[in-house]
């Protein structure tokens, strides 16, 4: 197999590339080339090492060649390397855009600093993903963490620093949290190698049910806080709205999937499934997932700004991801794993669009959104694309996921989640629609219904379009990522 | 600080705290230490010569562009000793089947990579304690 290197090139040409940047000379056209090169070529080796693994299966990587039980080892399987694909395919994009957007963002000379700083970002979300060691995945997780405060905080504004420092602290409290319930895990099984874990867990779990459930309910709490779950969730409407424009839809899409992926390691891969349902940890997600479902959308109806109604409405739609975990089956996965999917690219399309709102006009507001869709109409166009797909009407990728979750929790005898659902996407429409028939039906007071192109460059909007498009391409063809994702489960159960 | 006993003082304490550091460095595969706590150590002596002789001496004797380097240089170093590991055994981070000089357990050349891989720590971590305290006393003029 030639591309087994390729996930270790995966997460080390972007470490290299982030400390190359700033010792260059600080000009615009030769970072933005570096940049889109590196994630271009990166994108390529994830789609090779992706079709080989088709062919050769999943395969272990140990660091160094040291056995299993001793060093580090990522474990690549085809739902990894899927998410990885993704992954690189959402930053290519958001990147693209960012080119014309960060500048109107941020001061001149931060400029190739903000891209050290996403290439950072790239490499422990990649790090986190591929990684089959826990304490690896706790380093890659404070990397993260940092990573992402600094790309809030970038900004020297007040809002920024003060979002920044709260997701800070948290996070904080977060790592400690998980590195306390690594100890646990460390104080049973001895192992540190999640394979090596679950077959201790699996023997003796009966005989320390106290020590593996406090084990559980400190991971899941400190992931439970840097996903934002629910109850804690309290850091991201700030982080995400204060942010630049690419820095929340990297934020919402991404970083938040990294850490739900982690989740699904520790619950599938490392406690299996007999001992959480043994323990009823699965019923707790469940019930924290509603609460989010139902919450997140009410407090986002009561938002003004159109930053911090998205990024509320992050919170309600990962509440539909944790429900899906929560049923710990293997549609219940599917589903979810689809929703990250269709979530990502839903909140990328609309943060972008949001982003150009800003970019264009300076409004944040959604007051002042009156009739915008006449002076941006591929921005709305977009906007409404995605907004539709949040609500789950037909023909947009959010419908599709929406349906899938329903039959997982009907096979899971849940009907009272479903009742939930459709209670969430109705509150979804409460808050969603109105801002697009503000947009297309009511009058500028501006400028009087003067149809023009956006006034907005081509690496913007081009990057939106492609969301789009893909959007309605998987609302018609889920099968396209759904086929993917049943095909690479069983493998990733199985581990 | 204008000081003429803390800064005789410094000035014949800093070269010992840096041999130290060097040597915590050095010796990390065969005792105490390693490359974080004597990069630590050695960044500390030159944070020390900072508080005594002020920001300007500081960057005179650290520039900014220099410790940049060598923030990077240390990654790049420990990237690429990682990289001889893929080409000679296939792996990552590969010692004793890259072909590393193994030598005899507890003398100063052994153990393969690991003394190699703590220089590239040592540089980094140094460099980047100055770094940091350089830019906060900055940000702290600035005001």
């Amino acid at each position: 197999m030639i591309s087994t290197q390729f996930p270790v090139y995966l997460v080390i040409i972007p470490l290299a590339i982030a400390v190359i940047l700033p010792l260059l000379k600080q000009h615009r056209r030769l970072i933005q080339s570096i940049v889109s090169l590196t994630v271009g070529l990166m994108f390529f080796l994830a789609l090779f090492n992706w079709f080989e693994l088709h062919s050769f299966g999943a395969y272990a990587y140990n660091f160094g060649g040291y056995a299993a039980n001793l060093g580090i080892q990522f474990y690549i399987d085809e739902l990894t390397s899927l998410l990885v694909l993704f992954i690189l395919f959402l930053s290519f994009i958001i990147i693209s855009y960012s080119f014309a957007d960060i500048p109107h963002e941020l001061e001149p000379h931060q400029f190739g600093l903000y891209y050290s700083l996403i290439l950072l970002l790239l490499f422990s979300m990649l790090g986190m993903v591929y990684t089959n060691d826990l304490f690896n995945m706790y380093v890659f997780m404070e990397i993260l963490s940092i990573t992402s405060t600094a790309i809030i905080s970038i900004k020297h504004r007040k809002a920024n620093f003060l979002a920044s420092f709260r997701y800070l602290m948290l996070s904080s409290i977060g790592s400690i949290t998980i590195l306390f319930g690594l100890a646990f895990l460390y104080m049973v099984t001895g192992h540190l190698n999640m394979f090596e874990v679950h077959k201790v867990i699996q023997s003796v779990w009966t005989t320390y049910p106290m020590n593996l459930l406090l084990a559980s309910g400190f991971i899941l709490t400190g992931l439970g806080i840097k996903s934002a779950m629910f109850p804690l969730h309290v850091w991201l409407p700030d982080a995400h709205a204060s942010a630049p424009s690419p820095s929340s839809a990297f934020l919402s899409a991404l970083v938040v999937k990294v850490y739900i992926f982690a989740m699904y390691k520790i619950l599938f891969r490392v406690l299996g499934t007999m001992m959480v349902k043994g323990l009823g940890i699965d019923q707790a997600i469940l019930i924290f997932a509603a609460l989010g479902m139902v919450f997140g959308s009410i407090f986002a109806i009561g938002q003004r700004d159109i930053k911090r109604m998205l990024a509320y409405s992050s919170v309600a739609q990962i509440g539909y991801i944790f429900l899906g975990l929560g049923l710990m089956s293997e549609q219940g996965l599917a589903a979810s794993l689809f929703h990250i999917f269709s979530h990502g690219l839903m909140k990328t399309a609309l943060f972008l669009s949001a982003g150009s709102i800003i970019f264009a006009t300076g409004k944040r507001k959604l007051s002042d959104l009156d009739g915008i869709g006449y002076r941006m109409p591929v921005t709305m166009i977009v906007f409404s694309i995605a907004a539709f797909g949040m609500i789950g009407i037909p023909g947009v990728s959010g419908f599709m996921s929406k349906i899938y979750l329903g039959l997982a929790l009907i096979e899971g005898q849940h009907p009272i989640y479903l009742a939930l659902i459709l209670l969430s996407s109705f509150l979804n429409a409460v808050y969603y629609l109105p801002i697009i028939i503000a947009a297309f039906l009511k009058e500028d007071p501006e400028n009087r219904h003067a149809m023009k192109m956006d006034p907005l460059p081509k690496r913007m909007w081009i990057p939106m379009v492609v969301l789009a498009i893909c959007l309605i391409v998987i609302g018609f063809y889920p099968q396209l990522i759904m086929d993917i994702i049943e095909a690479s489960l069983p493998a990733y159960l199985v581990g | 600080m204008n000081d003429l006993i803390v800064k005789t003082i410094v000035r014949w304490v800093i070269p010992f705290i840096q041999l130290f550091g060097v040597y915590v460095v050095f010796y990390g595969h065969v005792s105490f230490g390693g490359g974080f706590s004597g990069g630590a150590l050695i960044g500390a002596s030159l944070i020390l010569y900072a508080i005594t002789f002020g920001l300007k001496a500081s960057k005179k004797m650290v520039p900014h562009k220099r410790s940049q380097w060598m923030e990077s240089l240390g990654i790049l170093w420990y990237i690429a000793l990682g990289l001889v590991g893929i080409y000679t055994s296939a792996y990552f981070l590969g010692n004793k089947a890259a072909g590393f000089y193994m030598g005899e357990a507890g003398q100063l050349l052994s153990a393969g990579i690991i003394p190699l891989l703590t220089i590239g720590i040592g540089v980094k971590v140094a460099s980047t304690m100055i770094t940091l305290f350089q830019k906060l006393v900055e940000e702290n003029e600035d005001v």
